[in-house]
């Protein structure tokens, strides 16, 4: 591969004077790019940020009414709340998605027999929209007919959508389910990346798989568990299809996360400003987190983990 | 090469922007849509039921010279969609809705037009319909919408077999309910099926129960702004036996894993897992659908019991009284639409509603009743609903579409058992009222 790459620029160095045309690419390839992002984020976000000091129903013109938009929703403890809960969900995505993640990545890294046949069923979840995995596992947990009425010793009375703790630890499992595939897949191409040279000098040291797994393969893995735990964090704090559709933000508000709750205000409730309001305290709640999460893992620096081979 | 690069370059830059304007100019296109002469736009909630629609439409346009446009939202977006097109160019010139809170906003905004002019010139159009299921629609005295569908009152469904095994009668009164509730119990099966996760199951009992404790009364009042009404010796005393019914374990533990909308709860009552469930008359053709044997054969229904002592008239109804077609003011027909209002009376209108299984409220509906498929039960709906000296229409669609979500977070805590009494009428008490 590398020597075909190496005869093609070769043939075209020799048709055409080298040089100036490997320079870096013009600012106007970045012109489609920009002017997406600036229509279809940028400018919603600043009307976004305008419409919350405003109280607008729908109907008519919004009208300006300062902070009191803000006062209400700082006063509001369903929005303190909601924010909390968000940050629970990612907080325990994370730390159950992570390691099932990286052990079934690097294990699908790997050259067993079966394994092309059992990741390609595992990734099968990834494949379904949120919403037909949450009407799924609705029916599934259904406490009357689905499995929690043939696993009594398990599920106890079923009531898994009836109180908090029960359906939290429901948003989590769905959301694992669905999504443990999508990081597996990162973790697997990080894995086969890894250069076997590291592994045939840990072998000829003795040292056995468990001790190759944590002294290789996670440090090795370190830039990947960074980029997959971002995704995680993006992912969890804007997840809002599983909540609509498994709890409805419910037990009463117990499940209520901001993304949902901005939905309520802003669509059923038509308090456009409200809702406006709590989804620029969620862009801001992620934004420090993401801050924080890249400063804390030095992902603006991102060093390499192959110096010295 | 680097000159030459500039035109795909340009190209490719020029398309995209391109693309992004006709994007943002999609709002503007089409605004015309309203102002046509010589047609009405008629705005409907996208169903099964729109045939009926479709056809109406096409029988008014046979005569009229005015054309009416049926446009259909399918889905439970509608009253979202309705709320950002209904002051647009793009509004329509008829809409369909569910009275009370639903049109309470536009009302006030000015956008509606009253119907008691069209009244004056033909009284047919309030005269022909219940005034039971008219009167949801009026506000502040005036009139502002005409039944378009049928009406859908809540019921206490039983199956049959299961109240025969446990010895139970369907009782008449509250004291009766508890009696079968504690029979049921000891036979082992959940005494009243119930959809808590889709939150309004559980609101259909508070209506009930604040009706015959209190009278229509006491809700009218709290929803016309007097919110001590919620803290009224009557109020309380529906809270006390709503959660005595709760802790003599009536509903089960996990009625909030429980929906109606997955079809959870009508599956209890129909596989004689639970004995009641109470719910809007669309329980008959729900379990039509899912367990057409035990539709026929077991499903048995009454209205909800009395109470001994209350204040409320015990032939009282709540639920959905029907679905109303208001008119904007911006109409440049109102003529015409008079006209097409007028068909919501007619025999054919209440012959394809009934053919589809929808009661229509008008008092030619009797008429016709005989022709249905299963009109025992269409007639005792029509029953109750005629006589009824009150229909109240269901608390979350009588406030403003603000406090939907508050009075579902309210029921459902008070019977998880989240908030006490206490908490529950202070929750009423925070609801934005007209």
């Amino acid at each position: 591969m590398v020597s075909l790459t190496a005869t093609v620029t070769g043939k075209r160095q020799t048709q055409r004077p080298a040089g100036r045309s490997i320079g870096r690419p013009g600012l106007a390839w970045a012109l489609p790019a920009t002017i997406f992002f600036a229509l279809f984020a940028v400018v919603p976000l600043v009307l976004v940020a305008v419409l919350s000091f405003t109280t607008w129903s729908g109907l008519g013109s919004p009208e300006y009414a300062g902070f009191d938009t803000w006062a209400r929703v700082f006063q509001d403890p369903v929005m303190i709340k909601s924010l909390w809960l968000s940050v629970l969900l990612t907080v325990l995505g994370v730390v159950v998605q992570t390691p099932l993640s990286i052990l079934l990545g690097v294990w699908a890294a790997g050259p067993q027999r079966n394994r092309a046949v059992l990741s390609a069923i595992f990734f099968v979840p990834l494949l379904l929209s949120a919403t037909a995995v949450s009407v799924l596992w609705r029916a599934l947990l259904d406490p009357n007919f689905g499995v929690p009425s043939q696993a009594r010793w398990l599920f106890g009375d079923g009531n898994l959508f009836g109180t908090q703790t029960a359906a939290i630890g429901v948003l989590v499992f769905v959301s694992t389910w669905q999504f443990t595939p999508f990081h597996a897949l990162i973790y697997q191409g990080a894995t086969r990346a890894i250069p076997q040279v590291l592994y045939q000098a840990a072998q000829i040291d003795g040292a056995g798989t468990v001790r190759q797994f944590f002294h290789i393969t996670l440090p090795q893995l370190r830039n990947s568990i960074i980029t997959s735990m971002i995704l995680m964090i993006v992912g969890g704090l804007t997840t809002f299809d599983t909540v609509l559709i498994l709890t409805q933000g419910g037990p009463g508000t117990d499940t209520t996360i901001s993304a949902y709750y901005m939905y309520d205000k802003a669509f059923k409730g038509f308090d456009f400003g409200a809702g406006a309001a709590v989804a620029l305290m969620l862009v801001v709640v992620a934004t420090v987190i993401s801050l924080v999460v890249v400063r804390v893992s030095g992902y603006d620096k991102m060093a390499g983990t192959k110096e010295g081979l | 090469m680097k000159k030459r690069a500039w035109f795909p370059r340009a190209v490719a830059g020029g398309a995209t922007l391109a693309l992004g304007l006709t994007l943002t100019a999609c709002g503007g296109d089409g605004a015309s849509a309203g102002g046509d002469s010589g047609t009405i736009h008629v705005l409907v909630y996208g169903d099964s039921a729109n045939k009926v629609e479709k056809a109406i439409v096409a029988e008014f346009n046979k005569t009229s010279k005015v054309k009416a446009v049926l446009d259909t939202v399918p889905g439970a977006d509608y009253q979202q969609k309705l709320q950002t097109v209904i002051n647009t160019k793009q509004a329509p010139d008829v809409f369909f809705n569910w009275g009370g809170g639903s049109i309470q906003p536009f009302v006030k905004a000015g956008l509606l037009l009253p119907l008691d002019d069209f009244i004056k010139k033909d009284p047919g159009l309030k005269d022909n319909f219940l005034s039971s299921v008219f009167n949801t629609a009026v506000v502040d005295g005036k009139s502002y919408g005409v039944p378009m569908r049928g009406t859908q009152p809540v019921l206490m469904f039983n199956n049959k077999k299961v109240l025969a095994d446990a010895g139970v009668q369907p009782p008449q009164t509250w004291d009766e309910l508890i009696a079968a509730v504690k029979k049921l119990k000891a036979k082992g099966v959940t005494p009243i099926a119930l959809g808590g996760g889709d939150q309004w199951p559980t609101l259909m009992w508070f209506e009930y129960l604040y009706d015959r404790v209190a009278g229509p009364e006491l809700f009218t009042k709290a929803l016309g702004g007097d919110k001590s009404a919620w803290e009224s010796e009557d109020s309380k005393k529906a809270l006390s036996m709503l959660k005595e019914l709760i802790d003599a374990g009536a509903f089960g533990t996990n009625f909030d894993s429980v929906k109606f909308t997955d079809g959870g709860s009508p599956q209890l009552l129909a596989s004689g897992k639970a004995g009641f469930e109470l719910m809007g008359s669309w329980e008959y053709s729900t379990q039509q659908d899912a367990s057409p044997d035990f539709a026929k054969n077991d499903l048995g229904y009454t209205n909800f019991p009395t109470v001994a002592g209350g204040k409320g008239d015990a032939a009282n109804v709540v639920g959905n009284t029907n679905n109303f077609y208001s008119v904007l003011k911006k109409t440049e027909h109102p003529e015409a639409v008079a006209e097409f209002l007028k068909l919501m009376y007619s025999d054919d209108f209440v012959k394809q509603q009934l053919a589809i299984g929808n009661l229509p409220t008008t008092t030619n509906t009797t008429k016709f009743l005989d022709t249905a498929d299963n009109p025992d039960y269409l007639k005792y709906q029509f029953d109750l609903v005629d006589k009824a000296p009150s229909f109240q229409l269901s608390w979350d669609q009588a406030y403003p579409p603000s406090g939907i979500t508050p009075i579902h977070q309210a029921v459902q805590q008070f019977f998880n058992g989240q908030v006490d009494a206490d908490g529950f009428i202070k929750a009423m008490q925070a609801l934005p009222t007209s």
